[in-house]
């Protein structure tokens, strides 16, 4: 019988004893912990306004003026006739490098043979900007491990709401991208005229300090994406099909329930909704930073779940569940509320107001029937609506640290010349592609996107991410007309949110007490738990995470304006 | 060519043998002999190196308030910090007590339902019905979770088959896709579709093991069916099943992630956290960062290899084999 080794490093036995010490040590764990404070992911404030690095401003003039004046950020004008491009940019730097920029894709990608790649390419000057298309859908979780290992290429693009996925997205910028302040600093126009007439404030909100207590690190860390405001989405009501049963638009809370019960038919397939959560704080007054607001009797920020009308926003959403106004499927999560409102089963969808354009669209051509058109800003009790809006700018297009100046500037004449607005030939290739192949001029004098143009360029994101001089509503005169009345009418309800001019980024202990308290949000709103449950869930939220958050958000707003 | 040997023993037999002395062979006679087993393990080497104890290694940033930005010494040690704080998160216990709950009806009500399957199918002797059979069972493996959660709500969802049927025949709707209350039966029935199948391959591998002349002499003792399966097949297929099982103790832990992820919104995260999906909400989604995200994998490590040393020892103490055999 063979006999153990006694130079065995680690008898069963003895190992067996290692792991049950660990175990033991493990749930011992208060006496042994705490040799020192977890410190990271306590959160960030920074400041995005009164820099002396910044480019300098000089104002680009527009080549055309608006049909429709209106007053942008909140109420952009607009042009509801295609006016007759002009060039922007008449002697384009030459450029001979190759890069590759990461972009967030939903849907197909299209192929970069296509000669609308060719023909941006060569209008900028020649350089080739290859892009590497991610799942748009899982881009934000993945674009943090792409960072972290650096396999983003020479830049990659993050729409503003992604950069919650990142535990600490200050620390990733000034650790991982690259610092342009030296280059773009002070009078640039020479260069780029149209990335000097970007607003100042797109440029503050690129910057970022590498202490954030110590405003001399602050540096810009990226190319801001295009600066815009007023309502981005809302509730889309299928008009025609309200008009067919004899309902009205509801005006208030209390009428979208009264049409919601009047039109919904379980048993005939007919819901009212598939869903309403992120967007409808709103029509129970809830709006601020993050859901906080100031409070100046209590002198700290309040969050929207410890206000009594967060309850009415509970009960509301519970009434739809409990009289079945909402699709049974609903709390999958994985219906396909658009094409189930194309399909006339749905009546109301929370979306993004660029679906009311698109939807007509469809009409137009003879691909959907009826109308959409959103509800006018909603409230309950007989309070005056609120319209939550906050003007800035959607993201930022972030270099890699390993490139070269010359590289860098190389991309930055790139963005510039696809910063041109509205009326110029660069906009028009940009956002249209080459007429005859991928657009073609309408009946009423506007572009009109060939099948290979919606593919390839109207529907992916690609260069058009960079910045934008200026935004105006522009497309079919019908839908422009509406949208810009539209957004007359909502101006008297816009609410700013309560910082102005600063970037916030919650401690990571608040975020994953949020994620658990959306989840039970869903219960209550899905009948998984009770009403009467909302006070444990504040309690619980404040408790592991919320009061730190609360004084974070309260520090920052004491530090821009006072206790007043 | 046999030959006739005396049987009365010598002088020379009687003389007691010097002991057998095999010499020690040196490092180089044993490389040299050994070279081409060495070259055959390289690459299983190679790979458990970089991926499974370079990665374990890592697990030290459970100690650190780790950040990927700063070069890996100046992370300062935090001792159990992450620890402390998974061990008080509220969230903690409900997901590890779910991960038991799954990993209980699993090794219930899963691991009989393969063993029960492999016999059914070892005694189906129709060889058409046979790979008929076998084709039903293992297909629904290869599909992934996305695929059986959607064929799941297709047909019991409350807008689904059957839920159209009933509301046709004037009854309520269904309620079982979202039911948190009856999540465990619905996740039973989703493993059971699409893994028991896969499940029974071991087990059919062993049954071919067992001799068939063992049958034969049982049937002709007067064995009846039942009786050749309590003395001969669980018998012969007992060390396989042992071995399973001390396995799967093993991974007591990690009972999955998609199908309870994709099932989160439907069902509620009450009913549907586990650890896995807690490491991912807390750690990536809530953003606790990765010292968090690693202490929480250390935990299940710890715990999974206790479980299959247990497991291993009672094996052991039952005269089983377990894991490896016992010297």
């Amino acid at each position: 019988m063979a006999h153990p080794s006694d130079r065995a490093p680690f008898k069963r036995r003895s190992l067996f004893k290692a792991a049950g010490l660990g175990a033991a040590g493990a749930a011992g764990l208060p006496a042994l912990a705490a040799c020192s404070d977890i410190e990271s992911n306590t959160g960030s404030t920074q400041t995005s306004e009164g820099f002396d690095f910044l480019p300098t401003h000089e104002d680009w003039p527009l080549p055309v003026e608006p049909d429709l004046v209106g007053e942008p950020p909140h109420h952009p004008s607009a042009f509801t006739s295609y006016p007759e491009p002009v060039q922007a940019i008449t002697d384009p730097p030459s450029g001979k490098g190759t890069y590759e920029i990461t972009v967030p894709c939903w849907g197909a990608a299209p192929s970069q043979d296509d000669p609308y790649f060719a023909a941006v390419a060569a209008a900028w000057g020649g350089t080739m900007v290859k892009l590497r298309q991610g799942d748009g859908m899982t881009y934000g979780d993945t674009a943090v491990q792409w960072v972290k290992a650096d396999e983003y290429g020479d830049g990659i693009q993050l729409f503003n709401y992604m950069t919650g996925s990142f535990s600490n997205f200050q620390e990733t910028v000034v650790n991982s991208f690259y610092d342009l302040t030296e280059i773009v600093q002070g009078d640039i126009a020479e260069r780029w005229p149209l990335l000097a007439a970007l607003p100042s404030e797109s440029w503050g909100q690129a910057v970022w300090s590498k202490d954030p207590d110590d405003p001399e690190t602050a540096g810009i860390y990226a190319i801001p994406m295009t600066y815009s405001g007023g309502q981005g989405n809302g509730i889309l009501a299928r008009t025609d099909l309200l008009e067919a049963e004899g309902l009205a638009m509801p005006t208030t809370v209390e009428e979208f329930l009264e049409v919601a019960r009047a039109w919904t038919d379980d048993a005939a397939g007919r819901w009212a909704t598939v869903g309403l959560d992120w967007f409808i704080g709103q029509w129970f007054n809830l709006g601020g930073i993050d859901g906080w607001n100031w409070d100046p009797e209590r002198k700290q920020m309040v969050n929207n779940i410890e206000r009594p009308e967060f309850t009415e926003l509970m009960e509301f959403r519970r009434t739809l569940w409990d009289e079945k106004l909402i699709h049974p499927d609903a709390p999958t999560g994985t219906l396909d509320a658009a094409a189930m409102q194309q399909a006339g089963q749905v009546m109301f969808t929370q979306d993004n107001l660029v679906r009311w354009n698109d939807y007509n669209l469809l009409v137009k051509k003879g691909e959907a029937e009826g109308a959409v058109a959103p509800l006018p800003p909603l409230a309950a009790k007989g309070r005056a609506p609120i319209v939550t809006v906050s003007a800035g700018i959607g993201g930022w297009t972030f270099l890699n640290k390993s490139l070269s100046k010359e590289q860098v500037e190389e991309i930055l004449d790139v963005a510039n010349w696809a910063a041109a607005p509205y009326g110029t030939k660069e906009h028009e290739l940009l956002n249209y592609g080459v007429e005859g192949e991928h657009f073609d001029i309408g009946a009423d004098g506007n572009p009109a996107y060939t099948a290979v143009g919606s593919e390839v360029v109207q529907n992916p994101v690609n260069y058009k991410a960079f910045a934008q001089v200026d935004t105006f509503l522009t497309g079919d005169p019908d839908m422009v007309a509406a949208r810009f009345e539209y957004n007359a009418s909502i101006q008297q309800y816009v609410v700013e949110p309560p910082f102005k001019g600063v970037r916030i980024e919650a401690p990571a202990a608040a975020k994953a007490a949020g994620t658990t308290l959306w989840d039970q949000q869903s219960d209550i709103a899905f009948g998984r738990a009770e009403l009467s449950s909302i006070p444990e869930m504040v309690e619980t939220y404040f408790k592991n995470g919320g009061e730190e958050a609360r004084k974070h958000y309260t520090d920052a707003y004491l530090a821009l304006y006072g206790d007043e | 060519m046999a030959t006739l040997q005396s049987t009365t023993p010598t002088e020379a037999d009687e003389a007691p043998r010097p002991p057998l002395v095999r010499r020690k062979r040196t490092v180089a006679q044993r490389l040299r002999h050994d070279w081409p087993l060495l070259v055959l393990a390289l690459p299983v080497v190679a790979h458990l190196m970089v991926f499974h104890y370079w990665p374990s290694a890592w697990n030290i940033i459970a100690f650190m308030d780790y950040s990927p930005y700063r070069p890996f010494w100046e992370n300062p040690f935090v001792g159990f910090a992450w620890f402390e704080r998974l061990f008080n998160d509220p969230y903690f216990t409900p997901a590890l007590l779910n991960t038991l709950k799954f990993a209980a009806l699993n090794l219930l009500c899963m691991f009989p339902l393969s063993v029960v399957l492999a016999l059914a199918m070892n005694s189906i002797i129709s060889v058409k019905v046979r790979s008929t059979f076998q084709s039903i069972v293992y297909l629904p493996h290869f599909f992934s979770w996305v695929l059986v959660v959607t064929v799941f709500v297709q047909v019991l969802g409350a807008d689904g088959l059957v839920s159209n049927w009933i509301m046709d025949g004037g009854g309520e709707r269904l309620n079982f896709t979202s039911n948190p209350d009856s999540f465990l039966l619905l996740v039973w029935l989703q493993w059971a579709w699409k893994d028991a199948g896969w499940g029974m391959i071991i087990f059919l591998a062993a049954l071919a093991s067992i001799n068939p002349s063992l049958y034969e002499a049982a049937a002709s003792d007067g064995a009846n069916r039942w009786r050749r399966m309590w003395h001969i097949t669980l018998p012969g297929i007992r060390p396989v099943i042992i071995l399973l099982l001390i396995l799967q103790i093993g991974g007591i832990l990690s009972v999955g992630f998609e199908q309870y992820q994709l099932q989160r919104q439907a069902v509620g995260y009450q009913a549907t956290e586990v650890l896995d999906t807690y490491v991912y909400y807390q750690s990536i989604v809530g953003n606790q960062g990765e010292s968090f995200g690693t202490a929480a994998g250390l935990f299940k490590g710890v715990i999974g290899l206790i479980l299959i040393l247990v497991a291993n020892n009672i094996a052991h103490r039952l005269g089983e084999q377990g894991i490896y055999q016992k010297s």
